[in-house]
């Protein structure tokens, strides 16, 4: 499903990913850890295509299709999902019209009929209700004036509605409480199926308590340093990031 | 005087209307002016030369028609080219709604009209005195008091390609009265026109006034809406204009009465090499007054604005409560934007805010957007849109305001970001 080899990616004057290897399948969650300053939300930002994230060697695909050619906006429609980190507030621009905006921008894509008004409107309702967020966050601008975490809430809200093939969770844990962080797990789990992948990037175990990984991997100075299964979470939140100083990359990766 | 400036003159003293003897004060002072350079103040970013160079005759004819606005259910009267169309004048009114064109007899009898003529509107503003002195034909609204006017009143005014023109519309709203009116200009060719109305709202009435701008391309227009405010009175303005060769609306809020409430929400949006400029005026002249002021202004490729927003708090006009707000999206290198927001307060219990800025398209919103599969050519007229939807949702006519959007919208369609 989304096949990264070799990625190197430089932000302004600085190589943050320096040969990214990983292969996720359908249906699989994978867990990204890593200390600060490792490159985890550059991950994610390069595989959406924010401006100023230069790829400078390394492939990644989608399905087979080459993801890094495509703008954002066709990554999306491709099927790929950020949840970010830091959810951009867009004042005088309503959630629900944001919102349908992406629908029938993804549906017209894949060649889908739009979704009536009356239709849309029910499903973005359950959405909110699913993810604890009253209904009246609709009307509101876009994350404006939103707690950091309905912000969260909001992004797993979108996910609930856009149906996309894989997401990515950019630290979606920071800065919530246990219930909200139950809730933002719930809205995932509730997704899991054998056709959509997660990508769940976190500085912490706590979420993976919730969202249960297939595979988690150890994420530093811009390489995967070692993978494992839900067992090696446990292992960092004992042992912090700190031993990782001396670890050798796992053979097969540059 | 330059060559324009006296033939207008000459032409103005030919003219023995009823209202003749209230033009001579103005004849006099424009027999005075002088034509503004770019040291005048008042015309400082405005290539007011566009004007004087102006050769009508070489324009393209037009003949804009007058459309209706779906579901707005207006009375609507169309002035065309300077010239009101009589036939557009309703066979019956309302009781308390007296519209008459300004050239006839009747108006001629209504003394609140003598007295209201070129009282209003700032003596010195060198294209109302252009008004003042040629403005012939127009319209005459009187709301009785305590009337209560349900259907919008809307003043369509035409400007066709190679005309010159000059109206004048003056406006009572009796105390206790209510009355909804939409001055609505239109042309697109080359021309020249002034536009001047003058209101005069009385002790409790209400005005939802609107200012549609709309003039584009080579059609050069300077006008404005001028209010006088007496106790207690509300007047809601909207103004939304798009900028064309040269295009300057002046808007002078004048706080007589204590008590009265003013909200003026301006909206501009200009392309290409399109000029708007927007001079308001508020004169807090006696105490408790209230004025709110939040104009807002989308500028692409070569565009230019002008904002120039007065506040002038008098010395008894004790507890004014003044807010002035004029935020800026430019969304190219060469355009440009000049602001001046300018408070003059000689009272000491007063409250007064102001501020202005400029801003660029938020790169991050950008891409929030496109990472949702929206293309960016309609992130942007989202983006744009969500800079100003809070002023076309707080219209109070919503049928205007959804008039308007698909206007905005191809507005927005063709502006780029660059």
């Amino acid at each position: 499903m989304l096949s990264i080899k070799n990625l190197q990616v430089r932000v302004e004057d600085k190589t943050i990913l320096k040969g990214l290897n990983l292969e996720v399948k359908p249906g699989e969650v994978h867990a990204i850890m890593g200390p600060n300053g490792s490159g985890k939300s550059t991950l994610g930002y390069t595989l959406s295509g924010r401006p100023g994230y230069e790829v400078e060697g390394g492939s990644v695909t989608i399905d087979g299709a080459d993801l890094l050619e495509l703008e954002a906006e066709d990554r999306a429609r491709a099927g790929l999902f950020l949840a970010f980190q830091y959810p951009v507030e867009i004042p005088g621009v309503s959630n629900m019209e944001f919102l349908k905006a992406a629908l029938d921008a993804q549906h017209k894509a894949q060649d889908k009929e739009p979704m009536s008004s009356r239709d849309f409107l029910q499903a973005a309702r359950a959405a909110c209700k699913q993810v604890n967020l009253p209904a009246e966050f609709l009307k509101r601008g876009v994350n404006e004036g939103f707690s950091g975490g309905e912000k969260k809430r909001n992004e797993i809200m979108q996910m609930l509605m856009l149906q996309p093939k894989i997401c990515i969770l950019d630290e979606t844990d920071s800065g919530l409480d246990i219930d909200a962080l139950q809730v933002v797990a719930n809205g995932v789990n509730s997704q899991r199926s054998p056709e959509r992948s997660f990508i769940v990037v976190t500085h912490y175990q706590r979420l993976l308590d919730y969202i249960k990984p297939d595979f988690v991997h150890v994420l530093s100075d811009g390489k995967i340093v070692k993978s494992g299964d839900s067992s090696l979470a446990l292992e960092l939140e004992q042992q912090g990031y700190a031993w990782l100083q001396d670890q050798p990359a796992p053979a097969g990766e540059e | 005087m330059t060559n324009w400036l006296s033939s207008a003159a000459q032409r103005g003293e030919a003219i023995h209307d009823w209202l003749a003897p209230r033009r001579q004060a103005s004849l006099r002072l424009l027999q005075e002016s002088q034509w503004p350079t770019r040291k005048t103040e008042a015309w400082k970013y405005v290539p007011i030369n566009v004007w004087e160079r102006a050769e009508l005759s070489t324009a393209v004819a037009s003949n804009i028609e007058a459309e209706p606005i779906e579901g707005l259910n207006s009375f609507d009267i169309v002035i065309r080219d300077g010239q009101l169309q009589a036939d557009t004048l309703a066979a019956a009114w309302p009781e308390g709604l007296q519209v008459l064109p300004l050239a006839s007899a009747e108006a001629a009898r209504l003394d609140w009209a003598q007295a209201t003529f070129a009282q209003v509107k700032p003596e010195r503003h060198l294209f109302g005195l252009v008004n003042d002195v040629l403005a012939t034909d127009g319209l005459i609204i009187d709301v009785a008091d305590g009337a209560r006017i349900e259907r919008p009143l809307r003043i369509v005014n035409i400007v066709n390609g190679g005309s010159e023109a000059h109206a004048r519309v003056l406006v009572r709203v009796g105390s206790g009265a209510k009355v909804s009116i939409v001055e609505h200009y239109v042309g697109n060719q080359l021309s020249q026109s002034t536009g001047f109305a003058e209101y005069s709202i009385g002790t409790d009435a209400e005005l939802e006034h609107y200012r549609f701008a709309l003039q584009s391309g080579e059609a050069m227009h300077i006008g404005g809406s001028h209010f006088d405010l007496a106790e207690r009175a509300t007047l809601t303005s909207n103004l939304v204009a798009f900028g064309s060769r040269l295009s300057r609306v002046d808007m002078d809020i004048n706080h007589k009465g204590e008590g009265a409430k003013a909200l003026l929400n301006a909206i501009y949006l200009l392309d290409g090499k399109e000029l708007f400029d927007l001079h308001s005026n508020i004169e807090h002249a006696v105490a408790n007054g209230t004025s709110e002021e939040n104009v807002r202004g989308i500028v692409a490729d070569n565009s230019r604005a002008v904002f120039n927003g007065r506040i002038h708090i008098h010395r008894h006009a004790q507890k004014t409560l003044a807010e002035l707000n004029n935020r800026n999206l430019l969304l190219s290198d060469r355009a440009e934007i000049n602001t001046k927001p300018e408070l003059e307060i000689y009272a000491d219990d007063v409250r007064c805010a102001h501020g202005a800025t400029v801003a660029e398209i938020d790169k991050k919103a950008m891409y929030y957007l496109q990472s949702r599969g929206i293309e960016r050519e309609q992130a942007q007229i989202m983006l744009n849109f969500g800079f100003i939807n809070e002023l076309v949702d707080d219209m109070p006519n919503a049928v205007l305001a959804e008039w308007l959007r698909p206007q905005l919208r191809q507005r927005f369609a063709a502006m780029e970001v660059k």
